[in-house]
């Protein structure tokens, strides 16, 4: 027998980007802080914030990438304050490694009384100790690479002075961790909202993937290669299916096909070849189409920052432990991070013992988050078993 | 297209997994023909785990005889070793009143002796001694991706650089009697 590989072990991941979420007054998250590894699987009971930690993720990306203003539904609106808590300020921070550094970026909201008005008071991002960026009460203070001082000006409180901040020689640090949260994709997959046509690009996916189609087009146009091991992993996954493309379907838009080999002429007509629009796949396909496509389409270099609630939804049973096998490959064997929501006895037996994290609310309403431990004993019982027990504490 | 397993791989601990699955994978299996049951982490004994899984598994490959459908069961030997460790895995089929594992069986039962890290430091080109624990784990299971490459070369050369851990000889042996590779 040998010790437990269950043990959090930070500092001997290769692909971790986001080391660590703090986040207070959000929601049913109150000074909360989660530490993360380069695959993490986060469970929990149902309400104790599993998904408002992928929402605060996802609402940072979207201000960071200038998409949002902070009082968007998407973002950090008023309605998001914890309901228990009488104070106004919410404050997030996420530390993340890049490159060589490891940077802090923080972010302070302050929601007035009338429920109307809210402002940032405070971003700022740090590399190692040297301050980057900073915005203090609407000044903004910019920094080179070498810490010393740049430019200062004025900005706006109700979106993200650092997502304007145009990329140059001299702030290549602030740079790369900029990509890096572009990079994040966070979503949970409504395959019902998935359509096929594609109006133009996003480089960015929806929170429920509905602009898939959008997304995929653009992926094409930035790596067409990795749209060619997206086919080869879906052709084993989907029956007959051979290949995907987009079609023309009006002035400027496209229509997600899937083509299928039927391996005979069935009806003696000679076909052996039929098309689908992506939104006539069942769920299950429309689901499948979508989880390999997030570990093969890759923006730039072989970096995935995957954050996904749920993605077993829909998925037939046999296709499970195939995607997460494939899913912790990618954590590996590339810099990429991924981070897991599920409730699924696959997924808690595969990825929970080395990769778990539970969310607990303890006294007073408050979240917290640890490394899953099982206890020793003799049991035998799978994790599943015990989390369905509630024994796994 | 629906998944047929064809490897069930019945294993202690991620090491385990790590080594067989990425083996696989070198020596051209498809990552969607195996799947994986491995004991469940920090609890009691893995090779405990192991050994009263067996019986279900074996008779769940029985009734695929004929089909290319395989088990690959890997326990660590201990002070046990391969004899003890088969031995163990016969006693428990005759609890559950099964017919013990033989040569028909579409059956491959590692038992790397001492341990994994036994195997591991052998294909890093040490001279290694089955009867002594205390090689180095690994700090990361997939740190054995390039000593797994170095296995499906020898094992395509049907040649393991001598002397051999003869509890890996034993494996490749019965592998190659599976699969002809």
């Amino acid at each position: 027998m040998r010790p437990s590989d269950c043990e959090y072990r930070p500092g001997v991941t290769m692909g971790r980007v986001i080391e660590r979420v703090y986040i207070h007054n959000y929601k049913c998250l109150v000074n909360f802080e989660l530490r993360l590894n380069e695959t993490v699987l986060l469970l929990g009971a149902n309400g104790v914030g599993k998904t408002a930690v992928l929402d605060v993720l996802y609402g940072l990306r979207k201000l960071l990438t200038g998409e949002a203003k902070i009082t968007d539904r998407v973002a950090f609106h008023p309605s998001t304050l914890t309901r228990w808590q009488a104070r106004r300020m919410q404050q997030f921070s996420i530390q993340a490694v890049v490159g060589d550094d490891t940077f802090t970026y923080r972010l302070v909201i302050e929601h007035m009384d009338d429920g109307r008005r809210s402002r940032i008071v405070d971003e700022s991002l740090v590399a190692d100790g040297t301050t980057l960026f900073s915005f203090d009460f609407g000044d903004v203070q910019l920094f080179r690479d070498d810490g010393s001082e740049g430019p200062t000006y004025k900005a706006d409180w109700s979106e993200s002075a650092l997502a304007r901040v145009v990329p140059q020689a001299s702030n290549t640090r602030l740079t790369a961790f900029m990509s890096a949260i572009q990079d994040m994709v966070v979503c949970t997959i409504r395959p019902s909202l998935l359509g096929a046509e594609s109006t133009g690009e996003d480089r960015q996916l929806n929170r429920d993937a509905d602009n898939f189609a959008n997304w995929y087009r653009q992926a094409v146009l930035e790596n067409p290669s990795s749209t060619r091991s997206h086919v080869e992993a879906l052709r084993p996954v989907i029956e007959g299916f051979n290949d995907l493309h987009l079609q023309k379907s009006g002035l400027d838009s496209r229509a997600l096909m899937l083509d299928f080999d039927t391996g005979e002429d069935v009806d003696g007509l000679n076909r052996t070849h039929y098309e689908l629009r992506f939104d006539e796949l069942s769920d299950g396909h429309r689901t499948l189409v979508v989880l390999y496509a997030l570990l093969h389409l890759r923006r730039k270099g072989d970096r995935v920052l995957l954050f996904i609630d749920e993605p077993d939804n829909f998925v037939a049973l046999p296709e499970i432990q195939p995607w997460l096998m494939a899913l912790v490959d990618l954590c590996e064997e590339t810099p990429s991070q991924a981070l897991v929501c599920s409730h699924h006895p696959e997924l808690i037996d595969y990825l929970g013992p080395d990769h778990g994290i539970v969310m607990r609310r303890e006294a007073a309403a408050v979240t917290t988050a640890a490394p899953l431990a099982p206890p020793s004993s003799e049991n035998g019982l799978k994790l599943s078993e015990l989390v369905a027990r509630g024994w796994e504490r | 297209m629906s998944r047929s397993v064809r490897v069930v791989l019945l294993c202690e601990d991620r090491q385990h997994e790590a080594f067989v699955t990425r083996f696989l994978r070198e020596a051209g299996w498809e990552r969607r023909s195996f799947r994986v049951e491995r004991a469940p982490a920090g609890r009691g004994s893995a090779e405990q785990y192991v050994r009263e899984r067996f019986p279900a598994e074996l008779q769940a490959v029985r009734t695929k005889r004929g089909e290319r459908a395989y088990l690959f069961v890997m326990v660590d030997g201990d002070a046990q070793g391969p004899t003890g460790r088969m031995g163990s895995l016969e006693a428990i089929c005759g609890e559950y009143g099964i017919s013990p594992p033989d040569e028909s069986d579409q059956l491959l039962v590692c038992v790397p002796t001492w341990n994994i890290e036994t195997w591991l430091a052998y294909l890093r080109g040490e001279s290694v001694d089955e009867t002594r624990s205390g090689y180095p784990r690994l700090d990361r299971p997939r740190d054995c991706a390039p000593l797994v490459k170095e296995l499906v070369e020898m094992c395509s050369d049907r040649a393991l650089r001598t002397p051999s851990p003869p509890s890996l000889q034993a494996t490749c042996t019965r592998y190659q009697q599976l699969f002809g590779g």
